[in-house]
């Protein structure tokens, strides 16, 4: 796609961090009930249909088929051998009972299907059958094998009523009773007696689970309601959890325990039914932690769009689809193809296959796909828009065969609506699109969840990782190069693979199969839960809570959705910064995971806790429980071990193997799967206390959470005082100890030496004497040193980061936003700048007068336009929104210019203010950076100076300046001003362009063309001044436009990109317009030239026929 | 008793360099690598037949795997070590000031060969990355592998070009002064030192014989950076009138010595990257105005650099420097005339324009193109003198100079058109203190 990060947003709204999204529709779906999954099969005709169609194309067919997977081997074809595979997805149909495996039933049941890879590359779809439903409720007191006979009868009857249209022989399969014990609240007995309620289908269990939360009707116990136990644990998650599976691990199924299913449903090489107890879980260990040979899929495909309107998938037809398939763990693609539509020049090393029709281009692609049979597919916001606008279009092209694209035979891909709703972001609906068997890795919703970066443009994303520019091509341009030759279009197919490739690139550079399937393995929910679910961290919580609780028989209660009115607590708190700028070294003590281990060391669990009832009632010894800062009571684990203790030690000991291990691993990719793992292990500890912490989460509990918190301020507090009291004159050292700062899990200490390495030493000394206080395994650890160290406010700070004496390892900031998107480039660079020279350099009056000679260059109108543009985000039409924006108002005004280029929703505006009539509101004052290069529009430096410079650079000069506002933003250095005479501006149209003087700028008479005759005998020094400017622009110009040769790869022809993010598009743009102007100003001196040749003619005899030597003496 | 000067012919070929009908209108550098490609290729291809002639010529797009064919194509290095414009604006600063290389030269470097059609990475050790740069225009023999790359087993470059046959043997000798980085107005010119190398050409110094000497001189050719105007005053915004004569100074102290050998003798001035010239190569001839006294005398000429000339039907081609400097960057070579006669083989005076090398964006010709093999060929602001003869396959024969840096060496060069021997003329001025 052309322009596609800016234009695919539309589609793709930015989804908020996991931790801060407000409840809605993403949660509702985690909490919803398993949905049946209606296939939607295509009809037999249909199908022969396709098989004619696949026979006309015999010739593209051979060429698929050299890259299908490698044959089955003899003893896999014969049954004769064990099946291990690494599973990748799972997932459930509703089919008929397996007659052979489970002769005791029919009927409709669910089957599991497990899709996967062998080490030898093949297609698994293992179909598990057996596996049934069930939740549990707390059996009322009394109850016996009679009543619960009964209860059965009832809840049967209830179900029938509910689902009439359901024709289904039983409901409830059986009701047992089993003996467990709720994790809520510590409880003195062990267990208790709880019924397990086996039903049919899995989407019973929510309603079942209804009409039990509304009540029934019992004999003998009148209207009841009960309390579920795991009713909202989707099918199959509950079936991981009881087989021990976890997301991406190594499944066997023994040679005989398994059968070939008699017709085959997918397109997997080996397709079978097995039993559910037949399975062997390995744990991903040794052999079974390495990874199967996956076949990754990125492609991208190009739709030309009519001018001025986003691609519609009901007019813009698809012109190139770019594929590239990628073997797990190699580093070249090993295939690379692109269909075109229409002909195309080929490509060096890439397969292009060019089609008359856009059908024929849609059919290839599908055939490809069922041929290279991938199991994971890629791209850039492929989710939100490639994958749907295939599908539509094929929809729209009325190609009923085109969306079989999954791994199950005749059935279509599923495009469901989804609305999402956010208090950030609104309501906005999207597609998503289910493809069976297939993993989708959507690079551009990973990075908007895992990575915080100022523009998810592919182009800015490949900049920041791959440090590579990606060229850019206009929309507007794409028609274009369709509607040329063979060699235009081979122009797009090259820009097209580009983006099929950057997005395999990240996900190599960036580790993200490793990282996800370790976070898969570590808290045992599918690879698909982590990348589609909005709520990963609760859903990967939630899933290791229930693996434990179901080792230790404790159920958890599914909990009615509190809402958030059970209150907030007092978070972490952040000692009183004592704002300054700190010349001598600041030591740093750090609390080791401090969240897990207050939980581990006080024992905080859901299994732990008192109840302030229970307090009085059951008469612990108080020796034997812990009173947290909070109130709460929990008891120590002698009498109660508790279970987040126990997952996060679990957790923490695993990462310590985890990084022990990676210290010895030699191999790449074992190196590769360790560091994944450690990641995941860590990143899995600290979500449980946020887990607890979430009020509209699955198992809030904010006794837990609150009791972490306030264990962690009384932490800090502890040990600022521990600090202040040991490290002082009294006690022999050399100054008094003072801490400056305190955040959630860090106290900055100044112990007032001046040497770095003393500072480590006490430090050292310091980390260890507070430890000892702690109780285990709560551990304070010195870390780094600060020195300089600027800090300004609370979270905000930055200083020089030392871990050794010698050298200091980098330059740390936090807080001080210089990423944030609607700041211009010069506030990023001037602050960064100014850390650089105060914190660095140590030059502060260097940095003082950096900042001074910026703010003059702005007022004097020198600023490289560039640095000023503002971007932002065009996610409606001007009349959606309620208040005039800036952005907004420009992109309807440059409509007006010229609708093929202006902006369209989804797309991102840059702009800059510009100096408008007084009065003039802000959001009028908006322009587009190329209009105002082209037509000399005098920028605003007020509102530069104002709303975006003043503020960041106070705060970082108002700890080291008095008077920093005074100093910088209104000295001399402010009083000249400059502005450009725009070319386009009313009055000057009328203007008669007159010639001055280039020294003086006098206006000049009849007979001078470049200098008047007061600065005549200036000419040699104002043309070096002249020259010197042309010459710096011919450096520019040279650099720049060799750059943007260089990012488009190609030296022969011209460069098309448009790419507003990249850093040198504005300057390239203004370079080419100064070297015009510059040049033509420097012509103006051979002007003169011309006159002085004349005027030299009656001269020139003068040095004729020169003699040898000085004519004036003789030798 | 005076003696008369030796006469000798003159004809100015730097009509090819001169930028007049040409602009600046949006024009970007794909053109000049067009033009080059199809000049270079119309020469290649009628030199394989006679190379190879058993194998077809092919387009990068017309590769087949495995099949032995000879390709023409640009070369593009991709260099790791490159420094590029966008990281002085996209990196964060880095903490440790960079040192840049002199050479940027690294063994990741690798060559890729592009025609319009397409590129094709290059493979195999025929063809070492660190000799060749971004630019050159070559037929390679050799054949696609699996991976998309193109093995190279052999590499035609186009050679030196034709020659016009050397004058026959006068018997007199007429010398040509070559000097390069007078650098007036620099901490490191040292006046004295200038005035004494005036002197002697001017017939001023020394006895008879020095003299008759002197008097066949026939020209004095300055190979760029005359003057060094301090970067401070031209960048600084809002000069002191006092800073602004400065500038000025060192060009009226210019004058006057070029005033001086101008009333004894023919000179040519080429500017260099000092000079108060524009940048980009072409760079176009000094301006008469900046002058005033010199630009009097008829035997006074502003050149153009590169500048090409014959003196008495003898070929002289030369630079102020950039070229070589440029190629000493991005290449690697065991002396700088090393770099002069690949120039001359790949038929290009500049092949690293505009890639790395800053020049004109041209749209319908390659001035850098070397049509007509140069009887001398020298490049200026060198650090030292260094000289060589070369043969090319059909009897071409041609003197390299390497012009030094006169203000930090004290060396100009003379050469003796009558058969091209050279040698250098040394001044030194010290003061015993």
């Amino acid at each position: 796609m052309s322009n596609k990060a800016s234009r695919k947003r539309t589609a793709a709204p930015p989804q908020p961090p996991p931790a801060k999204q407000p409840l809605m529709s993403q949660e509702e779906e985690f909490m919803d009930e398993d949905v049946f999954i209606d296939q939607s099969l295509v009809l037999e005709d249909e199908e022969s249909i396709i098989l004619r169609d696949i026979e006309q194309r015999q010739a593209l067919a051979a060429r698929l088929s050299k890259w299908m997977r490698p044959p089955l081997s003899a003893d896999y074809v014969a049954q004769s051998r064990s099946v291990i595979f690494q599973q990748l997805e799972i997932d459930y149909v509703i089919g008929e009972s397996h007659r052979e495996l489970l002769p005791n039933l029919s009927g409709a049941a669910a089957i599991i299907r497990i899709f996967g890879v062998t080490k030898e590359g093949h297609s698994v779809c293992c179909n598990v059958h057996g596996f049934e439903p069930y939740f549990y409720v707390c059996c009322p007191p009394g109850m016996g094998p009679d009543d619960i006979s009964h209860f059965h009868q009832t809840l049967e009857g209830r179900m029938r009523e509910a689902n009439r249209n359901n024709n289904v022989g039983k409901f409830v399969r059986r009701i047992e009773m089993v003996q467990k014990r709720s994790i809520m609240h510590y409880q003195q007995s062990d267990s208790q007696p709880f019924l397990k309620i086996v039903v049919a289908l899995p989407t019973m269990v929510a309603s079942c689970r209804g009409i039990l939360d509304r009540g029934i009707q019992l004999d003998g116990l009148g209207m009841k309601s009960f309390l579920t136990y795991e009713s909202n644990v989707l099918f199959a998650l509950r079936f991981m959890i009881d087989c021990n599976i976890v997301g991406g691990n190594w499944i066997e199924i023994p040679a005989g325990k398994y059968k070939k299913t008699m017709k085959n449903l997918s397109y997997c090489q080996l397709e079978f039914d097995c039993l559910y107890s037949e399975l062997i879980s390995h744990a991903p260990e040794g052999e079974y932690s390495k990874m199967a040979p996956f076949r990754i899929l990125s492609f991208d495909i190009e739709c030309a769009g009519r001018k001025g309107h986003f691609p519609d998938p009901s007019h813009d037809p698809v012109i190139q689809i770019a594929n590239l398939v990628t073997l797990q763990g190699e580093d070249q693609p090993i295939i690379r193809n692109v269909m075109t539509l229409e002909s195309c020049s080929p490509i060096v090393g890439v397969d292009v296959m060019s089609f008359d029709t856009e059908r024929e281009v849609l059919l290839a692609w599908r055939e490809f796909i069922r041929e290279v049979d991938p199991d994971i597919i890629i791209g850039y916001n492929i989710c939100k828009f490639d994958l749907p606008y295939l599908i539509e279009r094929a929809a729209n092209l009325k190609i009923a065969e085109f969306p079989i694209l999954g791994r199950i035979r005749n059935s279509r891909v599923r495009v469901k609506d989804t609305t999402f709703s956010s208090r950030q972001y609104g309501t906005r609906e999207s597609k998503e699109v289910t493809v069976e068997g297939r993993v989708q890795f959507d690079l551009l919703q990973v990075m908007q969840r895992d990575y915080k970066l100022s523009s998810y443009s592919l182009n800015s994303v490949s900049a920041h990782f791959l440090s590579e520019q990606k060229e850019d091509v206009h929309h507007s341009i794409i028609s274009d190069l369709q509607n040329g030759t063979a060699e235009t279009r081979r122009r797009l197919a090259v820009y097209c693979l580009k983006d099929a490739y950057l997005p395999q690139r990240l996900l190599d550079k960036l580790m993200f199969i490793y990282n996800y399937v370790e976070m898969a393995r570590v808290t045992g929910v599918p690879i698909s839960f982590l990348l589609s679910r909005g709520q990963s961290i609760k859903a990967n919580v939630l899933s290791q809570l229930l693996r434990k609780a179901r080792q230790k028989n404790m159920v958890i209660p599914n909990v009615k959705q509190a809402g958030s009115e059970q209150g907030t607590f007092e978070g972490a708190t952040v000692l009183e910064a004592r704002a300054g700028f700190y010349e001598k070294p600041i030591a740093t003590l750090d609390f080791a995971s401090l969240y897990p281990s207050i939980m581990m060391a006080y024992n905080l669990c859901y299994c732990t806790l008192v109840t302030p009832e229970d307090v009085q009632k059951l008469n612990i010894p108080p020796e034997s429980v812990n009173r947290t800062p909070s109130g709460e009571t929990f008891v120590k684990s002698n009498l109660q071990k508790g279970i987040l203790p126990e997952i996060l030690e679990e957790l923490l000991t695993a990462r310590k193997r985890a990084k022990a291990d990676l210290k010895e691993a030699k191999d790449p990719l074992e190196r590769a799967v360790l560091d994944g793992r450690q990641l995941a292990l860590k990143i899995s500890a600290n979500s449980v206390y946020g887990f607890t912490g979430a009020t509209i989460g699955q198992l809030p509990c904010l006794e837990i959470s609150s009791s972490v918190t306030s264990y962690g301020r009384q932490m800090i507090e502890h040990t600022k005082k521990l600090v202040e009291d040991k490290f002082t004159t009294l006690n022999g050292y050399e100054h008094n100890a003072e801490v400056i700062y305190g955040d959630t899990d860090s106290v900055m200490v100044q112990f007032g030496v001046s040497a770095v390495d003393q500072a480590m030493n006490l430090g050292r000394e310091a980390a260890e004497y507070i430890s000892g206080t702690f109780t285990k395994p709560i551990k304070l650890e010195f870390e780094k040193v600060y020195y300089p160290y600027l800090l300004i406010s609370k979270k905000r700070y930055a200083g020089l980061f030392w871990t050794k004496p010698d050298n200091f390892d980098k330059m740390d900031t936090k807080g001080i936003e210089t990423v944030r998107r609607d700041n211009c480039l010069l506030v990023k660079n001037l602050v960064n700048d100014c850390l650089h020279k105060i914190l660095i350099d140590r030059d502060i009056p260097g940095a003082v007068q950096y900042v001074k000679n910026a703010i003059s260059d702005l007022l004097m109108n020198r600023m490289d336009l560039s640095l000023l543009v503002i971007t932002k985000g065009l996610t409606k039409t001007g009349d959606d929104y309620e208040v005039k924006a800036a952005h907004v108002e420009l992109a309807e005004r440059m409509r007006k210019r010229d609708a093929a280029t202006a902006p369209n929703v989804g797309d991102r505006v840059p702009y800059v203010i510009i100096k408008a009539a007084k009065g003039a509101k802000a959001y009028e004052k908006s322009e587009d950076p190329i209009y105002v290069l082209e037509n000399n529009i005098p920028i605003d430096p007020q509102y530069y100076l104002e709303n975006q410079i003043s503020k960041p650079i106070l705060r970082i000069f108002e700890p080291i300046l008095k008077n920093a506002s005074r100093e910088l933003l209104h000295g001399s250095h402010t009083r000249s001003i400059s502005i450009s005479t725009p070319s386009n501006s009313g009055i000057l149209k009328f203007a008669k362009k007159q010639l001055t003087c280039i020294g003086c700028k006098a206006v000049l008479g009849k007979g001078y063309h470049t200098v008047c005759s007061h600065c005549k005998g200036r000419e040699a020094e104002l043309y070096c001044k002249t020259v010197s400017q042309v010459s710096e622009l011919e450096v520019l110009f040279g650099r720049l436009w060799t750059q943007c040769q260089e990012c488009q790869g190609s030296l022969h022809q011209d460069v098309l990109c448009t790419s507003r993010d990249c850093p040198i598009f504005y300057r390239r743009k203004k370079a080419q317009k100064d070297m015009a102007e510059a040049k033509s100003q420097l012509d103006r001196f051979c002007d003169i030239w011309f006159i002085a040749e004349f005027y030299l003619e009656d001269h020139r005899n003068r040095g004729r026929n020169v003699l040898f030597g000085n004519p004036d003496r003789t030798f | 008793m005076g003696m008369e000067r030796v006469q000798c012919t003159y004809d100015s070929l730097d009509e090819t360099f001169e930028i007049r009908e040409e602009m600046y209108q949006g024009q970007q550098y794909s053109h000049i690598y067009f033009t080059r490609l199809r000049l270079m290729r119309t020469l290649l291809y009628s030199l394989v037949p006679h190379w190879k002639p058993n194998f077809p010529v092919c387009t990068v797009l017309g590769l087949e795997e495995s099949k032995e064919c000879v390709i023409v194509g640009t070369l593009y290095k991709h260099m790791k070590l490159k420094p590029c414009i966008l990281d002085e604006y996209s990196k964060q600063k880095s903490v440790v000031p960079l040192v840049q290389p002199r050479n940027f030269v690294h063994s990741d470097d690798y060559l890729v060969l592009e025609d319009e059609s397409g590129r094709v990475k290059l493979n195999g050790n025929i063809i070492p990355p660190s000799e060749y740069v971004t630019g050159i225009v070559v037929a390679l023999l050799g054949k696609e592998s699996g991976a998309g790359d193109f093995l190279v087993q052999d590499v035609l470059d186009a050679g030196l070009p034709p020659q016009i046959e050397f004058p026959l043997k006068s018997g007199e000798d007429k010398y040509v002064v070559l000097v390069s980085g007078l650098s007036v107005g620099s901490s490191s010119s040292n006046p004295l030192q200038f005035q004494l190398l005036v002197d002697h050409i001017t017939g001023h110094l020394g006895d008879e014989k020095e003299q008759s000497i002197a008097s066949q001189i026939v020209r004095l050719i300055f190979a760029g950076n005359l003057v060094e105007i301090p970067q401070r005053l031209l960048n600084g915004q809002n000069l002191a009138s006092k800073d602004l004569a400065r500038i000025s100074e060192p060009i009226r102290e210019l004058d006057i010595l070029l005033s001086q050998i101008a009333a004894g003798l023919p000179l040519d001035i080429m500017p260099g990257p000092s000079d108060p010239a524009n940048f980009s190569l072409p760079q176009q001839s000094l301006h008469r105005c900046l002058f005033p006294g010199s630009s009097m005398y008829n035997t006074f000429r502003s050149c153009t650099n590169p500048h090409c000339f014959e003196l008495d039907n003898v070929r002289f081609l030369g630079t102020s420097g950039q070229n070589v400097d440029d190629l000493d960057k991005y290449s690697d070579a065991k002396d700088k005339l090393e770099f002069m006669e690949r120039t001359l083989r790949w038929r290009h005076l500049a092949p690293t324009a505009p890639n790395t090398l800053g020049c004109f964006p041209y749209t319908k010709r390659d001035p850098f193109f070397i049509e007509s093999c140069p009887h001398v060929y020298f490049v200026g602001n060198q650090d030292k003198f260094e000289t060589r003869v070369i043969k090319g396959s059909e009897g071409q024969l041609v003197r390299l100079v390497c012009v030094p840096k006169f203000s930090e060496t004290g060396v100009a060069v003379m050469l003796n058109i009558r058969d091209l021997e050279c040698h250098a003329l040394s001044f030194g001025t010290q003061f015993s203190s």
